[in-house]
């Protein structure tokens, strides 16, 4: 019956852009689901995603009856509910009651904890990786050349191998929001100055072992599982997942990180990470370096915003373009 | 009390709805496949629909029984047989230790059957759902296929067996199986104006998709979308990427969200990605996704019908009232 009217539009409502916002589109996206998203333009920006964790945080402090989880993205979050329960209607309203709340910047803080994860740069196991794509999937790789991803990436970046590590280990990296991989999360920057981006592997791995760090993109993902994967491999942090939940730390959840969590890296030998891994797994005491924090949003964006931040990140984005001119495309 | 001597294609336990509630830690909710077979072969052995069952993919499964049990063999016919003779389907029947179940393949119609056992699967409950993630290796029988040697459990039944043979499922309950899937979708949340063209959501709307031979319980692969169809309303992706087709990586609306990568698009289903950098032009409702079970790799069509988020409402109550014991004659 409905086939004659056909109406294909999915925004259901907006609201329009004010100085704390850009204006929040709601998108239709099934009988149970709904999108949330700030603006139309596709952006990098990551105070876009403090505020959508901000009202993500209140939306469900409201424990709204039929609203069976959020999945927060960068620029948009997704509400899955049961509609017959509570109405897309009825839901967009609590949502616009809190978008509406969070006037100001100043009002914005984000509880956000810090996790400082050890990393042996270019260890033995996301090396066999690399070998493992080499003989099995892509013997003539450009991302692979001589054996591991290090390179690659800091000829994308415009820098040295050195300089790509270093980069990676002076930024805090913000959780955006879980996904994609169970317990894994997505890192963005927090310095621009060290937004290193790189190009993902084509076609991808078949194999990458637990606790690799990848670079995809502007992304860091820490691998939870074995598994396949296409993020560029700079070496091997500590367990970040526990199937087994029997280390105190994953006693309530296998997870280790949440949305919002800022990691930081710092460099170790290959041994102590192994070692590590025993004392998480086997042993289960090893105490994860986790201290909590929060981002006062206003003092980031002034921070963000500052002439010599500024100059330095177009410094860096200078180097990097030309570098991703003249690198190898996959 | 049941030991696979032979896995077959692909044998999984699985319930229903999942595992709900964990798609932002990045676990998708796994599940039946078909939740109307697996629900109704639920009810006829006494158990909640939403208890685990055996999910058979194709067929070719061989079980022996160690102890008597009251069954029940549902979804697609893929020619079960019990010591060699034809069993029926539909119905709770009694098995008696040795009994040798085997399943033959898939025919025309239907791709996957259930076996279901009074008292239920007893796998151990993981994040709330007894279902099987393949794609991630967790829950449901050690996270994997069933093979040969393995050993399920059954649960607790509801009554006694003798109370709960001879149940049947009523004759206009059975669902048929189709070779053009009709799927009842609605458009979102990358439709139109901003991401596909009037003529590209007209295209998903107005033709038969083929299933390709590369689906799988992550992802059921339609036909690329034909390059002259003006589909995308975008000319790239933006920060995204260079594909019209990217995004900066968002949630997928899943299941039953249709993922277009490049000009391909997928039906996201039980064991899919939860978040990507793809856009999704529409979603499957919630009440028709068992069909999907059914559908045959590099078989069947599907062919999407126009639906409102108000018609999807009453479907899940029209699906409630099947997959209850309305739909069950008891003897």
């Amino acid at each position: 019956m409905s086939e004659q009217r056909r109406d294909y539009s999915t925004i259901l409502r907006t609201l329009p852009a004010n100085e704390a916002r850009e204006e929040v589109l709601f998108r239709q996206a099934g009988d149970g689901f709904l999108q949330v998203e700030y603006g139309h333009e596709q952006r990098l920006y990551v105070p876009d995603s403090f505020r959508m964790l901000a009202v993500d945080g209140m939306v469900k402090d409201k424990k709204i009856n039929g609203l069976i989880e959020t999945v927060p993205g960068l620029r948009t979050n997704m509400f899955h509910f049961d509609p017959t329960v509570i109405t897309v209607d009825r839901l967009i309203d609590e949502i616009a009651e809190c978008e509406d709340e969070l006037k100001t910047l100043e009002s914005m803080v984000i509880p956000s904890r810090l996790i400082k994860l050890p990393i042996a740069f270019e260890d033995t196991e996301t090396k066999k990786a690399v070998e493992k794509y080499l003989q099995l999937i892509r013997p003539d790789a450009p991302n692979c050349e001589d054996g591991y991803n290090l390179d690659y990436i800091a000829q994308c970046n415009g820098i040295t191998p050195q300089e790509a590590k270093e980069k990676l280990m002076e930024t805090e990296w913000f959780n955006s929001g879980c996904g994609f991989w169970p317990g894994g999360g997505f890192f963005w920057p927090l310095d621009p100055r060290c937004a290193l981006v790189v190009p993902k592997y084509n076609p991808p791995r078949t194999w990458t072992p637990e606790g690799a760090v990848g670079l995809g993109g502007p992304c860091v993902f820490t691998y939870t599982t074995p598994t396949g994967g296409g993020y560029q491999l700079m070496g091997r942090t500590i367990p970040t997942f526990q199937f087994a939940m029997k280390h105190p730390q994953f006693a309530e959840t296998p997870f280790l990180y949440r949305n919002a969590d800022r990691i930081k890296f710092y460099e170790v030998s290959e041994a102590e990470v192994l070692d590590i891994y025993s004392h998480v797994h086997d042993k289960t005491d090893y105490k994860y370096e986790i201290e909590e924090g929060e981002i006062v949003v206003k003092d980031f964006i002034d921070w963000l915003h500052s002439d010599q931040i500024q100059k330095e990140t177009a410094e860096f984005n200078k180097k990097r373009e030309a570098g991703m001119a003249a690198a190898p495309k996959l | 009390m049941l030991k696979v001597t032979q896995g077959g294609i692909q044998a999984v336990v699985e319930d229903w709805p999942g595992r709900l509630g964990y798609l932002g830690a990045g676990m998708a909710p796994a599940g039946a496949m078909d939740n109307a077979a697996l629900g109704l072969g639920n009810l006829l052995v006494g158990n909640p629909s939403e208890e685990a069952g055996i999910e058979i993919a194709a067929g070719m499964f061989v079980a022996k029984f160690d102890e008597d049990a009251v069954i029940a063999i549902t979804g697609a016919d893929l020619s079960p047989t019990i010591n060699g003779e034809k069993a029926p389907m539909w119905e709770s029947i009694a098995v008696k230790a040795g009994d040798k179940l085997k399943f033959g393949t898939y025919g025309e119609k239907g791709f996957r059957a259930y076996i279901t056992v009074a008292g239920g699967i007893d796998v151990p409950v993981y994040l709330g759902s007894k279902s099987t993630c393949l794609f991630g290796s967790y829950g449901g029988f050690e996270g994997r296929p069933l093979k040969p040697g393995d050993v399920l459990k059954n649960g607790k039944p509801s009554k006694p067996l003798s109370e709960l043979v001879g149940r049947k499922v009523k004759p206009e309950a059975i669902p048929q199986y189709e070779s053009v899937i009709k799927l009842r979708l609605i458009p979102g949340m990358n439709a139109c104006p901003d991401y596909v063209t009037e003529e590209g959501m007209d295209y998903m709307y107005s033709n038969e998709h083929k299933v390709s031979i590369n689906s799988n319980r992550s992802a059921c692969r339609l036909d690329p979308i034909p390059d002259d169809v003006n589909f995308f309303a975008r000319k790239d992706g933006g920060s995204g990427g260079a594909h019209p087709s990217n995004i900066i990586d968002h949630a997928y609306n899943m299941r039953g969200a249709i993922n277009v990568t490049g000009n391909t698009p997928s039906l996201l289903i039980g064991d899919g990605p939860t978040l990507g950098g793809f856009m999704c032009c529409g979603n499957v409702i919630n009440a028709d996704l068992w069909k999907i079970g059914q559908a045959a790799p590099d078989r069947d069509c599907i062919k999407f019908e126009y639906c409102t988020v108000e018609e999807a409402i009453q479907a899940r109550a029209d699906q409630k009232k099947w997959l209850s014991m309305d739909s069950i004659i008891t003897a």
